[in-house]
């Protein structure tokens, strides 16, 4: 075997164009694998930690009517508790089950603002403010000022928004709304923070007020339109599903719907196929690589016909020439995907810190999703690649070496 | 008891729908320590005949007995453990590996036997390359070497395992006659001091002269024969 891998290794640099060449092809498959990887990641990751946190929660509790009703910001189909228990002991009950962390409620309502030109129409959040904290990422977002705090007729919005309104920070707003019994109202609100952020939704639709203040206004006492329940690892939402369901159950709460968070929105089950799918471009990728890997060696193989016929000759067996050439095209294959992944990595670290901008053409859809997205290094998609690189390319040599090893000694002597 | 026995060997080719007979029969035995030459014209079945008895091709019909045993009924693999250990070739285009140099060239053929240390493979080998007088060229690659001394490599990687049997299709084809007279004495020397059987197949008059028996072959069948002393 020491022999065979000292001759391999030796017919390397026989033409070292054409090594060089296919250790190329492999080389860019592998890198463009660990950087699509790392870019995917990315997209995937933040988009959704945004949907938990804005729109799905862990784990989602809402009025199966509600469901049909949500982009009408309906206030007829409300989470107000169970059949012998108010909202606030129901969520203390949540809390209290095991493996959820936090329970968030939200009140969404529409709401708008009339200015000289326009009336701006926004979608209002009564938000327990301290949960807001501690679940979302909101505080990175606050360029000014603060949160809102309960008790308080007060509100935080986006830059965008406030633009709109042509209205600052620690300025006075009226906002007018639909309470619950369909009375056309306004109330008067102190903006106490600005948001800046990416998110277009942050920074151009939400206007955040405290929770028992919307409820005050919308006659909603003890009612929210959706709970948010934050579980200790989200991808084991699924286990917590049966016990939260029996307690609903068991307490009459049968009109409500729990969604966990990959069930809530089709725009993560569209990203969790897209992920299976890239899954097969790797593959499918590194196949054309070997394309070329296979093209070299089949040229090789006809180059060396003479050389196969008297290494048959001396005695070298059909599964010794089948090792000599597969040991060829696997050396090939380890330089070229060790080059790839360690290319991809450090273009994908470089890219990790300066982000892609998205912007433009997120511009008119309605996903949540940040339009700069940041690619993820992590050394696990590298070695995925480099394992696929070599796994793949190493396999296929074996359609040239076993043609090499099928030879028939006498023929391949006479082949000049 | 003979070398290589061959009973009625014949050998057909099929060239598409045509069948080219190459041998037609022939019988011969050839004796350790024999120095025989083939002969005869392009296309008389002398590489054909070569083939078959280094265990490359099979017949068509008859017997080959190589050692005592026939080996019509062996496969591949065991035809290529029979040239590993007892079968040396040396072919008219040298056919020396192009990536490794002469030393690496002749102890390629022992290493496929592995009975030997490094050390004693070393050792084997610079012997042989000085015998051969390469030993200060050991380190050249093929391409760095003429032909007479390619050809002095094939020879001792032939040699090196100490088959029972060499085969040597045309060796001097591609050398001149200073050249070639060169090879051949050092093949005879091998034949003489080593006892291994030597088998050439030539149009070259210079090899039949060191010839101990001339076997002529005319459309696949020995048309004349000679012995000399």
């Amino acid at each position: 075997m020491k022999l065979l891998i000292n001759i391999a290794f030796k017919n390397l640099f026989r033409n070292k164009l054409r090594t060089g060449v296919s250790i190329l092809a492999v080389a860019f498959a592998v890198m463009v694998i660990v950087f699509t990887r790392g870019l995917l990641d990315g997209m995937v990751d933040s988009t959704y930690s945004l949907y938990i946190h804005y729109d799905t929660g862990h784990i989602k509790i809402i009025d199966e009517e509600y469901q049909q009703k949500q982009k009408l910001l309906s206030l007829n189909y409300t989470v107000n508790g169970l059949e012998n228990k108010g909202l606030t002991e129901m969520q203390e009950d949540l809390a209290a089950l095991d493996g959820i962390e936090m329970v968030v409620p939200r009140l969404k309502f529409g709401s708008a603002v009339s200015t000289e030109e326009e009336l701006v129409k926004m979608l209002s959040w009564g938000v327990d403010g301290e949960k807001e904290l501690a679940f979302t990422n909101i505080e990175r977002e606050i360029s000014e000022g603060r949160m809102v705090e309960s008790g308080k007729r007060e509100i935080l919005m986006g830059s965008e928004l406030l633009n709109k309104i042509d209205k600052n920070v620690g300025e006075r707003v009226t906002m007018v709304y639909t309470t619950a019994f369909s009375s056309f109202q306004g109330a008067t609100f102190d903006i106490v923070g600005k948001i800046e952020s990416n998110l277009p939704l942050l920074n151009e639709d939400v206007v955040f007020m405290p929770l028992d203040t919307a409820q005050e206004l919308l006659y909603l006492d003890d009612e929210v339109t959706e709970l948010l329940l934050v579980t200790e690892d989200r991808n084991l939402t699924a286990n917590y599903l049966p016990q939260l369901k029996n307690y609903l159950n068991q307490n009459g709460g049968n009109q409500y719907l729990v969604q966990t968070w990959r069930e809530g929105s089709s725009f993560i089950q569209l990203l969790e196929m897209s992920e299976v799918i890239y899954n097969f471009i790797y593959v499918f990728l590194v196949l054309l690589a070997s394309i070329v890997v296979i093209n070299t060696m089949v040229m090789i193989v006809k180059e060396r016909t003479q050389e196969i016929g008297m290494m048959s000759a001396l005695g070298l067996k059909g599964s010794e020439i089948l090792r000599l050439f597969m040991l060829e095209g696997s050396a090939i294959a380890v330089i070229g995907s060790f080059t790839g992944a360690i290319a991809g990595g450090i273009l994908t670290y470089y890219l990790s810190g300066v982000g892609f901008d998205y912007s433009a053409a997120f511009q008119d859809i309605d996903v949540l999703m940040n339009p700069i997205i940041y690619p993820t290094f992590k050394f696990e998609h590298m070695l995925m690649a480099f394992l696929l690189g070599v796994f793949v390319t190493a396999l296929t040599s074996i359609i040239p070496a076993r043609r090499a090893a099928k030879l028939n000694p006498t023929e391949a002597l006479r082949e000049i | 008891m003979a070398l290589v026995k061959l009973v009625g060997l014949k050998k057909t080719y099929q060239q598409g729908k045509i069948a080219v007979p190459a041998l037609r029969g022939i019988d011969m035995e050839i004796e350790s320590g024999e120095f025989t030459t083939i002969f005869g014209p392009s296309g008389s079945g002398k590489t054909t005949l070569l083939n078959m008895i280094g265990c490359l091709d099979k017949s068509t019909a008859g017997e080959i007995i190589f050692d005592g045993h026939s080996i019509n009924n062996l496969n591949n693999k065991e035809l290529a453990e029979i040239r590993r250990h007892n079968l040396g070739f040396i072919f008219q285009s040298y056919n020396l590996i192009p990536v490794l140099t002469a030393f690496e060239n002749v102890e390629f053929a022992i290493r496929l036997i592995d009975k030997h240390s490094k050390k004693e493979r070393r050792e084997k080998v610079m012997s042989l390359l000085e015998e051969v007088g390469l030993g200060d060229l050991a380190s050249r690659r093929p391409n760095e070497l003429s032909g007479g001394q390619k050809q002095r490599v094939a020879v001792a990687r032939a040699l090196i395992k100490e088959p029972k049997l060499v085969l040597a299709d045309e060796p001097t084809a591609n050398l001149d006659s200073e050249t070639s007279q060169e090879v051949l004495e050092i093949m005879q020397k091998m034949n003489k001091e080593l006892n291994t059987t030597f088998i050439f197949s030539t149009h070259d008059p210079q090899v039949m002269e060191y010839a101990n028996r001339l076997i002529e072959i005319k459309d696949g069948m020995i048309s004349r024969e000679q012995r000399r002393d």
